[in-house]
C-alpha cells in the first residue's frame, strides 16, 4: 500500500517536471516560424489538446460499455471523470485554435473539417452532461447517460465521414490523414478544366507562361466576402521544381502556390498552404511535440483517474451520511 | 394444459394455458395502433408538430418574400437549408411525445409488464415515422408554395426527404426514451438530439440543395446511400441499447 | 410432468437514493400458496411487490421464478404475472374494451370482443365496456386492473392493496379471484388492513 503511495507520488513529481519542462522548451527550443511568429509555438499545446480530446472520447466509452455490461459504480465514475477531463481539453484545444486561426489564418472559424468535428463534440460532451443533471435516480442517471455515451459514439463515423465534404480543403497540416479532402491540389487546364475549388475558394486559369527560369501562373480567384474577382500570379522555378512566389489569397493569410506545371499542355497543379504547413520537419520542434503529446496524455490520465476517485468517495460519503441519518 | 384450471370463465377458455411469446411485429404493430389511436383522440404532438411547421413557414417567407433566382446563386443551398431547419425544429416539439406521454400518464408499468422492450421500440419508432412522414409532407408542400420553390428534380428530392426522415427517426426514438426519464424534458430532446443529427443535416442539405438546382439523379446518390448508412446504424445501436435504457 | 411453480425471493433490498426501505428480504413460495405482505405506510410493501413483478430494481438481491426445473428468463416471466396496485394505470383516452384488446395483442393472446366483454362482466364491468376510461369512477378503474391483469391468466397474482376503493361487492370479487387462484398458482397480497390478513397462509410483517 504505501509502496503504491510512493510509485503515485513519484510519478506525479516527474508529471510536474516533465509539463514545465515542455513549458520552457515551448519557448525556448522551439524555433520562431516565418509568417507564424510567436503564435507558432501553439502546436505544442494545441495539437496535443486535440488529439487527447478524442482518447477521453474513446475512453469513456469503453467505460460506458463495462458499466452497461457488469453496473459497477466505479466504471460510470470512470466514464464520467473521462468526460470531465475531455471537456477540459476540448474546450482548451477549441478556445487555442480559433485564436491561432485568427492570428495566423486571418479568421477564427472557417468550418475547416477538424473545427467541425471537435465543436460537435464540445456539444456531446455538454448534452451528456445535461442528461446527467436532468435525472434524479443515481442508478438511472448512469444507465441512460452510458446509453447516451454509446448512442454518440455510433454518430461519430458519420460525423469524421461528412466534416471534410463541408468544405473541400483543409488549413490543418498533415491532411493526409483527414478523409476525403484534396491535400494534392488541383490540376487546371488551359484547355480543359479551368475551373476548381480549394476550400470556399473557386479558382479559374487564365494563362501560363514562362518568364526566365519561372513559370509563371495567372489565377482568377473568387471567394465569399471578396466583391471584386482577384488575379493573382503565383510561380514556379523549373530548375527546383518548387513554388517560388506564393501570392496571398486577398484578405487572408493562407497562401495559393503552383506545385507543378506541364508548360508544353498548358497544365498546372495549384495548392493552398497555409502558414504553418512543415512545422515539424524541424527536428527540435518535433521532439518538444512529442514529449508534449506525452506529458498531456499524462496529465488526462492522471486528471481522470484522481477525479473519478473524488467521485467515488463522494457517493461512499453520501451513503454513510444516509447510514447515520445525519443531515445533509 | 394445466389440470387444475376450470373452465368456467370465457377468457380461460378463449387462451392457451401457457401463454407464448407474441410474435414480435405483431405486438409492434400493436403498440403502433394503440399510439396513434391515442394520438387522433388527444392531438398532443399532431397540433404542436404542425402549428409549430406552419407557423415557421410562414414566419420564413413573411421575412424573405420569395427568393428568386436572378438575385442570388446560392438560392438552391440557402432553400435546402431552411427547410431542413423548419423540419427538424418542428420534429423536436413533437418526436418525444410517444414515450413522454407513458411516464406522464403512469401507463409505462403496464406497458413494460405486457410487452416485450423490442415490440414496444419498433411500435414507437413506426408511430414517430409515420408523424414524422406528415409532418414533412406538410412542411415542404407549404414551402413550395410560400416561398415559390422551383424544385428542379422532385422525385430526388422525395427520395431524400423519405431517407432524411427515417435517419432523424432512427436517431432521435432512443433519445425520446431516455429524455422521457428525466425530470425536465423539453429542451433536453434537442440539446441530446442535435449533435448525433449534425452528419444527418449536412448531408441531407447538400443532396436536397442539388436537387432543387435541378442536378440529375446521379448528384444525389451519394448522399442518399449516406443516409442509408446512418440509419441503418443508429437503428441497430438503437436496437442494442434500448433495453438498458426501457428496464425500470 | 409439472414441476411445481416457485417464486424465490432471495435477500431483496429496496433503496431510495441513500434511504433504505427494506433490508434483506427472503422467502419461497410453491403453487397454491398465497402469502400477505402486511406493514405500515412506507414499510415498502409496495416497492416488495413491485420488485417481484420486475417493475423496480432492488438494490440488493434476486427474485427467481422456476417452472419445469428451469428458472425463467425475465421475458418468460412476463406472462405469469399479474400485477394490481394503485399506481397501475390503463390509458385513459381508451375505451376499457381498446385497453385490454391491446394489451391481449402486445402478449399474443388471441381473443373475440365476446371473450373480453365476458372477462368485464366478470370484474363487475359489463355493459360499460366502451365507455372511456376518463370517465370511469375510481372503483370501476379498479375492477379494470383486475381485468388487465386477469387477462393472461397469470400463474403469479401480485395485488396491492386489493380492496382498495371497493364497496362490499368488490370486496367479494377480490375473494373469488383469490380463491380461483389458489388453484393454480401463487398469490402475494401486500395490506395494511388487518382483515384481509386472512387471505394469507403466510403473514410476511415488514418493520417500518
Amino acid at each position: 500500500m504505501s509502496d503504491r503511495l510512493r510509485l503515485d507520488q513519484a510519478a506525479k513529481f516527474l508529471l510536474g517536471v516533465w509539463m514545465s519542462g515542455i513549458v520552457v522548451a515551448m519557448f525556448l527550443i522551439v524555433p520562431q516560424y516565418v509568417g507564424l511568429g510567436d503564435a507558432g509555438r501553439i502546436i505544442i499545446l494545441h495539437v496535443p489538446t486535440a488529439w487527447i480530446t478524442t482518447v477521453a472520447f474513446a475512453v469513456s466509452a469503453v467505460y460506458s460499455i463495462r458499466y452497461l455490461w457488469k453496473r459497477r459504480p466505479a466504471d460510470d465514475a470512470g466514464a464520467v471523470a473521462a468526460a470531465e477531463a475531455g471537456f477540459l481539453f476540448c474546450a482548451l484545444a477549441t478556445v487555442s485554435g480559433m485564436w491561432f486561426a485568427n492570428i495566423v489564418w486571418g479568421t477564427p472559424w472557417n468550418w475547416d473539417p477538424r473545427e467541425t468535428t471537435i465543436l460537435i463534440l464540445l456539444l456531446i460532451y455538454a448534452a451528456y452532461f445535461a442528461l446527467r443533471s436532468a435525472l434524479d435516480d443515481v442508478e438511472r442517471r448512469r444507465r441512460l447517460a452510458a446509453v447516451y455515451n454509446l448512442f454518440a459514439a455510433v454518430t461519430m463515423p458519420f460525423l469524421l465521414f461528412v466534416a471534410p465534404r463541408m468544405a473541400d480543403s483543409t488549413l490543418h497540416p498533415n491532411c493526409a490523414f483527414i478523409q476525403g479532402s484534396h491535400c494534392d491540389g488541383i490540376w487546371l487546364e488551359l484547355n480543359g478544366t479551368r475551373i476548381g475549388q480549394l476550400g470556399d475558394v473557386v479558382l479559374a486559369l487564365q494563362g501560363v507562361e514562362q518568364r526566365g527560369d519561372l513559370a509563371v501562373a495567372q489565377v482568377e480567384v473568387r471567394m465569399p466576402g471578396l466583391r471584386e474577382v482577384a488575379l493573382l500570379e503565383p510561380s514556379f522555378e523549373l530548375a527546383s521544381g518548387k513554388p517560388a512566389d506564393r501570392p496571398e489569397f486577398p484578405g487572408q493569410q493562407f497562401l495559393l502556390a503552383v506545385e507543378g506545371v506541364d508548360l508544353a499542355n498548358g497544365r498546372v497543379l495549384l495548392n493552398m498552404e497555409a502558414p504553418g504547413s512543415g512545422l515539424l520537419s524541424n527536428s527540435r520542434t518535433f521532439w518538444t511535440f512529442m514529449a508534449a503529446n506525452i506529458g498531456f496524455l499524462g496529465l488526462f490520465i492522471w486528471l481522470y483517474r484522481l477525479r473519478a476517485d473524488v467521485l467515488l468517495l463522494q457517493e461512499r460519503l453520501a451513503r454513510r451520511e444516509a447510514a447515520y441519518e445525519l443531515p445533509a | 394444459m394445466d389440470p387444475h384450471i376450470s373452465p368456467q370463465s370465457a377468457i380461460e377458455t378463449s387462451s392457451t394455458a401457457m401463454p407464448s411469446e407474441a410474435p414480435l411485429l405483431m405486438a409492434a404493430w400493436a403498440v403502433f395502433r394503440k399510439d396513434v389511436r391515442s394520438e387522433l383522440r388527444t392531438r398532443y404532438a399532431l397540433n404542436a408538430i404542425l402549428l409549430f411547421a406552419v407557423s415557421t413557414v410562414v414566419a420564413m417567407s413573411m421575412g424573405m418574400g420569395p427568393l428568386t433566382v436572378s438575385r442570388n446563386a446560392d438560392l438552391p443551398i440557402i432553400q435546402a437549408a431552411l427547410l431542413w431547419v423548419a423540419i427538424l425544429f418542428a420534429a423536436f416539439t413533437g418526436l418525444a411525445r410517444a414515450f413522454v406521454q407513458e411516464e406522464e400518464a403512469r401507463t409505462a408499468a403496464a406497458l413494460r409488464l405486457s410487452a416485450r422492450p423490442t415490440a414496444v421500440f419498433l411500435g414507437k419508432l413506426l408511430f414517430n415515422l409515420a408523424l414524422l412522414l406528415l409532418l414533412v409532407a406538410v412542411t415542404t408542400t407549404l414551402f413550395i408554395i410560400m416561398l415559390r420553390v422551383q424544385a428542379g428534380n422532385p422525385g430526388l428530392l422525395a427520395a431524400l426527404l423519405l431517407a432524411g426522415s427515417l435517419g432523424l427517426v432512427a436517431a432521435t426514438t432512443l433519445i425520446a426514451a431516455i429524455i422521457a426519464r428525466a425530470s425536465v424534458k423539453g429542451a433536453l430532446f434537442a440539446v441530446l438530439s442535435f449533435p448525433l443529427l449534425a452528419p444527418l443535416l449536412v448531408v441531407a442539405i447538400q443532396g436536397s440543395a442539388n436537387a432543387i438546382a435541378g442536378r440529375g439523379w446521379e448528384s444525389g446518390v451519394g448522399s442518399l446511400q449516406v443516409l442509408a448508412g446512418y440509419t441503418i446504424a443508429l437503428f441497430t445501436a438503437s436496437l442494442f441499447l434500448f433495453n438498458s435504457v426501457w428496464e425500470p | 410432468m409439472n414441476e411445481p411453480l416457485r417464486l424465490i425471493v432471495n435477500d431483496v433490498a429496496i433503496e431510495y437514493g441513500a434511504r433504505r426501505v427494506l433490508a434483506g428480504v427472503s422467502f419461497e413460495l410453491c403453487a397454491g400458496e398465497t402469502l400477505v405482505v402486511a406493514g405500515a405506510n412506507g414499510s415498502g410493501k409496495s416497492s416488495l411487490l413491485r420488485v417481484i413483478c420486475g417493475l423496480q430494481r432492488p438494490a440488493r438481491g434476486t427474485v427467481v421464478i422456476r417452472t419445469n426445473g428451469t428458472v425463467l428468463r425475465p421475458s418468460e416471466a412476463l406472462h405469469l404475472l399479474g400485477w394490481v396496485a394503485p399506481d397501475l394505470y390503463l390509458y385513459r383516452e381508451l375505451t376499457a374494451l381498446e385497453n385490454l384488446a391491446f394489451f391481449a395483442a402486445v402478449r399474443g393472446i388471441r381473443c373475440t370482443r365476446a371473450d373480453l366483454e365476458a372477462l368485464l362482466d366478470r370484474v363487475g364491468l359489463g355493459g360499460r365496456g366502451d365507455d372511456l376510461l376518463a370517465a370511469y369512477s375510481s372503483g370501476m378503474t379498479q375492477r379494470l386492473r383486475y381485468a388487465y391483469a386477469l387477462l393472461h391468466r397469470p400463474r403469479i397474482l401480485a395485488l396491492d392493496e386489493p380492496t382498495v376503493t371497493f364497496d362490499a361487492r368488490g370486496v367479494a370479487l377480490v375473494e373469488q379471484v383469490i380463491a380461483r387462484q389458489r388453484d393454480h398458482g401463487i398469490t402475494i397480497i401486500a395490506t395494511n388492513d388487518p382483515r384481509e390478513e386472512r387471505f394469507g397462509d403466510y403473514i410476511l410483517r415488514l418493520a417500518q
